[in-house]
């Protein structure tokens, strides 16, 4: 899983940003958001959903749910793929 | 996670978006020019080689994801493929916006080695008769060319479209033929009262009447093409647009070929010099100007004086 060819990250105080450049679209992302899209070049879903229990409280499997729907969100908008 | 364009300016580090006139030279001298460019028309204090790559390497060592090389025609810069190698290498998305006319099979094949993002390619007419019109100088079969060597080069390509009185009734045959010449994306907008356009208005003028079924027009290409090139068209007026910026400044700097940062295309003011102030200061600059009274006074002027654009070149040092 990797970020889409067209697509850049930069981490800022709030969280990050991602570029879709060729429609110049800009995306904002919360911190949550952010680490998740700082683990997508180096681990698969299970695994990112694993380390970021290790950082953030979670309650029951929202931390899985939720990096299973912000996943899912980032392939329909054609952001990542693999 | 928000929607495209939730970010504002105020809130980031840096720029998203580096829009570098990296010169005034070109090798065409177009009616509707913003710029006034032309053949001599380099700035006598366009920066240097140094200074060109000290400038490029603060951008990119500050993350700035977007570039993009115009002019002037940016290909007659001395150190114009220094320069993408530099910027692609280090990993930012670059586009180039050229006339085109210098897109040899092996320019061609050499962008595409160097990994840029997209050449956009400006192309004014479906016809010898109408782009020649509005691109004086210009080579119609020298653009379609280029835009084929880009094609095979497997470069990806947009195409930018100018309206003028002259040029308007073929807005679905240039649709048309960029999707033939491998466009993925099609850009218009509305011509602005500016710069060379000045003084050739007359011949460019395109009345709000005619606006409408040119927009009309580029509503129907959109679905025609939707799912195979996209068409973008801004139908916005400049007030409107610039009503807009104050109240959301896009995280966009203009760099002119002699250092200078403005604030937006559209105005005349300058925020930094490249010269004098790091990335850092002018960025911060950038972000309060917006919030100066004479940038707000100067927009709500152009709602009684639509004709102050004629004075962007004027420039106003905040």
């Amino acid at each position: 899983m990797r970020l889409t060819q067209y697509v850049k990250f930069r981490e800022e105080k709030f969280g990050g940003v991602l570029f879709e450049t060729r429609s110049e679209k800009v995306f904002t992302l919360n911190p949550t958001a952010t680490a998740v899209i700082r683990e997508i070049a180096s681990g698969d879903e299970a695994t990112i959903a694993t380390r970021l229990k290790d950082r953030f409280v979670d309650q029951g499997d929202a931390i899985e749910r939720e990096v299973s729907a912000f996943i899912a969100d980032l392939r329909q908008r054609g952001l990542i793929e693999g | 996670m928000s929607g495209p364009g939730a970010a504002e300016s105020e809130d980031l580090a840096a720029p998203l978006y580096v829009a570098w006139q990296i010169t005034n030279e070109c090798n065409l001298a177009c009616l509707h020019c913003i710029e006034e460019s032309g053949p001599g028309k380099a700035f006598a204090d366009e920066l240097d080689r140094d200074q060109v790559f000290a400038v490029l390497d603060q951008l990119l060592d500050s993350e700035v994801p977007y570039l993009s090389f115009s002019g002037g025609e940016p290909m007659l810069h001395p150190h114009f493929f220094a320069m993408v190698e530099r910027a692609c290498e280090r990993g930012a998305q670059l586009k180039i916006e050229t006339n085109a006319h210098y897109l040899d099979p092996a320019n061609a094949a050499r962008l595409k080695a160097l990994g840029v993002k997209a050449v956009q390619v400006s192309l004014d007419g479906a016809s010898i008769a109408t782009f020649g019109r509005m691109r004086v100088r210009g080579e119609f079969d020298r653009v379609l060319d280029g835009v084929r060597n880009l094609r095979e080069a497997g470069v990806p390509i947009e195409i930018n479209f100018s309206p003028a009185s002259f040029n308007l009734h073929e807005v679905d045959a240039v649709v048309d033929l960029a999707y033939e010449l491998g466009a993925y994306s099609f850009y218009t907008g509305r011509t602005m009262y500016t710069g060379n356009a000045v003084k050739a208005w007359r011949h460019l003028e395109v009345k709000e009447e005619q606006y409408v079924a040119f927009f009309d027009a580029l509503r129907r290409k959109t679905e025609e093409y939707r799912g195979r090139m996209r068409v973008y068209f801004h139908e916005a007026g400049l007030l409107e647009e610039l009503r807009y910026r104050i109240r959301h400044p896009a995280a966009l700097l203009i760099v002119l070929p002699n250092g200078l940062v403005k604030l937006i295309n559209a105005l005349p003011f300058i925020c930094g010099d490249f010269r004098r102030d790091s990335l850092e200061q002018i960025w911060a600059r950038f972000r309060t100007a917006w919030h100066d009274p004479r940038v707000a006074g100067f927009v709500e002027d152009l709602a009684t004086d639509p004709g102050k654009t004629r004075t962007l070149h004027q420039w106003v040092y905040l």
